[in-house]
């Protein structure tokens, strides 16, 4: 993470505006671009319709899609932190021929995995045969775009991922209008498919452009799985904490099949996936502004430490570290707070634009201060990886994921004016605790720094 | 080992017997073998378990079931949730380390106590936050300007040796017995406290001295670059805080020790310096072997009728014993006198540029002809035709070579370092009344040295009556038996005594 900070702070010392736009753009597009394009490829395509592509037709392929994305990124996940640790640990040794032998390693993992969680899902689906064998090689380029987007990040060449998922999302789009006429909705589907795996193969290009050639099996990545099992549990609980109240409305009372088993809600979805599109703003300004700031001083504190100050002077760059971290959350709280305001006042409106039921618009208000906490969530998140504190993020985590069991639980027993409440809350409740976590932490990083060195 | 299987004396040992060979090791050696009827037990403080640990000596059996402990192996350290350190006994630690800067060790008993029952593991000593609180509070962090990292590392260093020597089981003994301060001083403090037998403290050399020489020159200990450029004797903050670390283990052993032994006066005065109560010091010199020395030079010898001399010098070819010094030394005799012959006796490998600048001395100063080197042989081969034995260290504790010769009949000049001077002109007024057995010269002082020699050798009379007084002092005063017989009381008094509280 620290290394794509410090690329964009280079980026932005190019002094012109423009730059500075693009900048923004290129974070944003590192930080949640693959979900963000999915959500706006999905919106582009729903503004089209088709003689003969039926309601019914959208809405498989519509879950389908929303199926694809939540649980690659939750299984993918699993292997996510692990992997971007052990590349980042291989980088600061100098070693850089690991790169290519540890992300075949992985794609196997992610192969093999996919393919029988694919296999075994799709299997009891009634769709037909074509279309599920699409659907499968669909989840896996979807995965493997997640995996190529790791490793690349270490080579900070933003420029081609941006430029990836935008012809890559394009092509999703003229292939599956293209390709409707031909196969319906089969074809559909493959013309999306076509334009994912055209951005898979663009990273995939680069990713191998960018590396010498190594081994083809790194057995020594499995280590980092028993060394930091943490990380592999956070990586898939906290997507699956994002994804689990979405996940648990499949199954509501007023959920709906459109097909066994693809089900759906009618009202949750929309407004919550919508509320996701504002926190770009928050993303970008985060990974551009706190991660490179904040690394120049965790740089400086740790710089003080090893080049053997006197401890008021450690704590005097801490200081610096503190005022440092409130100045940035304030000023996402005013940027990410006032268009979190400015939306659900205009919520009325954004409701018309996007298609939703004027029923939605208090789901959609709640959520947007949900994707607020959840977006400071992540910040908080990241602030304790910096200081290496993984027990303390799977904890995080743990909360985040049992909270949002509990409260979504809750409020779908509660009825429909409480839809939404759940994930906010429990966004809510995981926030303050991690607020709690890293002020803590903060306040006693010496201690924390010095007392986990080992003794021997 | 059966646990209530009780010794008569529990030695305490660091870096040495068995299975260290040196000076120390052979005296422990030798004690042990001159007391068959007491039995013998050790604790032995060895650096590392990766080290070989091998018998040096071929042990007697009264020397039994010796338990090895390494200083500075990995300890395994479990965290526990549980095993946090209590508000109150955090409150002792830091009111014992208050007092011991004040040179007050009243709660070391409570300390040595609440660490054997677990109070402070060693894991939360380590990582724990109270114990980090009241490291920074001792760091003081508004006025000190040291490294703080190093700071923490040098408190890790120093006092993870102790907490491993805290809990340390120890064998049941009539007397505990340990030969340094330091680490072995500080288990017998411990058994001391946890038993209330009598501690009993033999120091040869002087810990805390030897330790400070290996800190103030040791390159692992960080000082700030200015000060390392600096040519001046003021040691860095981590050095003192080593230093301070050693001087307090020292103070504490003095102060548990029912009583001290040393083997010469010079020793006794820096362990006043270090804090140890005078009242308890005994000087018990060490001792050799009479019957291999004496007799070596003929009682007939003709001293009047002598013109050919021939001088020995006894020690490794290694800077401390300044072997360039009895080099120049030698030239001022060698001018007056002609038919000299001058033996240098002892290994010249192990300072192999040393000893290359030596030979070239004796090139520049043409004494080819009068000096040889014969590397490592028997002395006693030489003796018996030595007029005189010299000898010129720059430090020196109890030399056995000037007893040895003194035993043999020879004088020696020798270097005012150590107990040189108590062993040449007697130490006691007894001692004193035997005459001389030799001069004490100026130490690293070449003319000090040679007018000394051509003295004795210019001066058959003298020469004479300094042989007689040299074998009747090491007959009375550094006998071996008498050594053994010495420590054997010793023992069996305070083996007799009563627990103390």
């Amino acid at each position: 993470m620290a290394g794509i900070g410090f690329e964009l702070r280079k980026l932005l010392r190019g002094d012109s505006f423009l730059s500075d736009v693009s900048a923004y753009l290129y974070a944003a597009m590192v930080s949640s671009g693959p979900w963000l394009m999915s959500v706006l490829c999905l919106a582009v395509l729903g503004l089209y319709s088709y003689s003969g592509f039926s309601r019914h037709d959208q809405d498989i392929f519509r879950t389908t899609i929303v199926y694809v994305y939540a649980f690659t990124l939750i299984y993918v996940g699993c292997i996510q932190l692990v992997v971007t640790r052990y590349l980042a640990d291989r980088f600061y040794m100098g070693d850089d021929k690991i790169t290519l032998a540890a992300f075949f390693t992985s794609s196997v993992i992610v192969l093999v995995a996919g393919s029988i969680i694919a296999v075994g899902a799709v299997w009891f689906f009634e769709l037909t045969f074509t279309y599920k064998i699409i659907a499968i090689v669909l989840f896996l380029i979807v995965a493997m775009i997640w995996l190529t987007m790791i490793f690349l990040s270490a080579v900070k060449d933003f420029r081609s991922i941006v430029q990836a998922f935008a012809v890559g999302t394009s092509c999703s789009v003229a292939g599956a209008y293209l390709l409707f006429p031909l196969g319906g909705l089969e074809g559909y589907l493959l013309g999306y498919t076509i334009g994912q795996s055209v951005i898979f193969f663009w990273l995939l290009a680069r990713l191998l452009a960018e590396f010498p050639p190594g081994r083809v099996w790194d057995s020594e990545m499995f280590s980092y799985f028993i060394k930091y099992w943490e990380l592999a549990f956070i990586g898939m609980f906290f997507n699956l904490a994002i994804w689990v109240d979405k996940i648990m409305f499949w199954f509501a009372p007023d959920s709906r099949m459109v097909v066994p088993y693809l089900r759906t809600h009618d009202t949750y979805e929309g407004p919550i996936f919508f509320a996701y599109l504002t926190i770009v703003p928050t993303l970008a300004i985060f990974l551009v502004k706190i991660e490179t700031k904040f690394y120049e001083h965790y740089h400086d504190y740790f710089a003080k430490i090893v080049s053997k100050e006197n401890l008021s002077s450690i704590l005097l760059e801490k200081q610096g570290m503190i005022r440092m971290l409130k100045e940035s959350l304030r000023e996402i709280l005013i940027v990410q707070g006032s268009l979190t305001m400015l939306c659900i006042f205009m919520a009325p409106e954004f409701i018309n634009l996007a298609g939703l039921s004027p029923l939605q618009q208090p789901l959609l208000q709640i959520a947007l201060v949900g994707s607020l906490l959840q977006v400071m969530l992540s910040v908080a998140v990241i602030i304790l990886f910096y200081f290496d504190l993984r027990k303390e993020v799977l904890a995080v985590t743990l909360v985040f994921l049992l909270s949002n069991v509990g409260l979504t639980w809750l409020s779908m027993q509660l009825g429909f004016t409480f839809y939404g409440y759940g994930y906010c809350y429990s966004c809510f409740i995981s926030l303050m605790f991690s607020f709690y976590i890293v002020s803590k932490s903060v306040r006693d990083l010496e201690y924390i720094t010095f007392s986990s060195q080992p003794l021997f | 080992m059966s646990s209530d299987k009780e010794y008569d004396v529990c030695l305490l040992l660091e870096g040495t017997y068995p299975f260290v060979a040196g000076g120390v090791s052979t005296w422990i050696h030798n004690l042990i073998k001159g007391m068959p009827e007491l039995t013998f037990t050790a604790v032995c403080i060895l650096a590392s378990s990766k080290e070989k640990a091998e018998y040096r000596y071929d042990v007697p059996d009264n020397f039994v079931d010796p338990k090895i402990v390494y200083l500075h192996d990995p300890v395994e350290i479990s965290r526990s949730m549980f095993k946090k350190i209590s508000r109150k006994n955090m409150d002792r630690l830091s009111q014992f380390h208050y007092r011991m800067d004040r040179n007050d060790i009243s709660m070391m008993k409570e300390m040595v106590e609440l660490f054997r029952d677990g109070k402070f593991p060693i894991s939360e000593l380590m990582h724990g936050k109270r114990p980090w609180e009241l490291l920074v509070e001792r760091y003081k962090p508004d006025t000190n300007d040291e490294s703080f990292i190093d700071y923490f590392w040098t408190y890790r260093f120093t006092h993870l040796p102790i907490f491993k020597m805290l809990p340390i089981d120890m064998p049941k003994a009539k007397v505990y017995h340990t030969i340094s301060t330091g680490y072995a001083g500080l288990l017998g403090v411990v058994a001391r406290v946890m038993t209330g037998r009598p501690l009993l403290l033999t120091e040869h050399g002087i810990y805390v001295k030897e330790r400070k020489i290996e800190i103030s020159q040791a390159e692992w200990v960080y000082r700030k670059e200015d000060e390392r450029l600096r040519i001046e004797s003021k040691l860095g903050a981590f050095q003192t805080f080593w230093i301070r670390m050693f001087e307090q283990l020292a103070r504490l052993c003095y102060d548990y020790s029912s009583a001290i032994y040393t083997l010469y006066e010079g020793n006794r005065e820096l362990e006043i310096q270090e804090g140890a109560d005078p009242d308890k010091i005994r000087i018990i010199p060490n001792g050799i072997s009479l019957d291999n020395f004496l007799g070596l030079k003929p009682a007939d010898h003709d001293y009047m009728g002598q013109t050919e001399f021939a001088i020995g010098f006894v020690g490794r070819v290694v800077p401390i014993k300044d072997v360039k010094t009895f080099l120049r030394a030698v030239k001022i005799v060698a001018i007056k006198l002609d038919k000299l012959k001058v033996y240098i006796m002892g290994p010249t490998e192990e300072d192999k540029e040393y000893y290359e600048e030596c030979v070239n001395l004796v090139r520049l100063l043409h004494l080819e002809d009068v000096i040889e080197f014969t590397g490592k042989v028997r002395v006693t081969d030489y003796l018996p035709n030595l007029d005189l034995i010299v000898l010129t260290s720059i430090s020196e504790a109890q030399p056995l070579v000037i007893m040895e010769a003194n035993c043999a009949g020879i004088p020696a000049v020798a270097s005012d370092v150590g107990s040189c001077r108590e062993l040449l002109e007697g130490r006691t007024v007894a001692d004193q009344a035997l005459g001389p057995s030799g001069i004490v010269a100026k130490v690293a002082d070449p003319v000090s040295t040679g007018e000394a020699i051509l003295k004795i050798l210019t001066s058959p009379i003298l020469r004479s009556k300094m042989s007689k007084a040299g074998i009747e002092r090491v007959k009375t005063f550094y006998k071996e038996s008498d050594l053994n017989e010495t420590y054997l009381n010793i023992y069996k008094d305070y083996m007799a005594m009563d627990d103390l509280e």
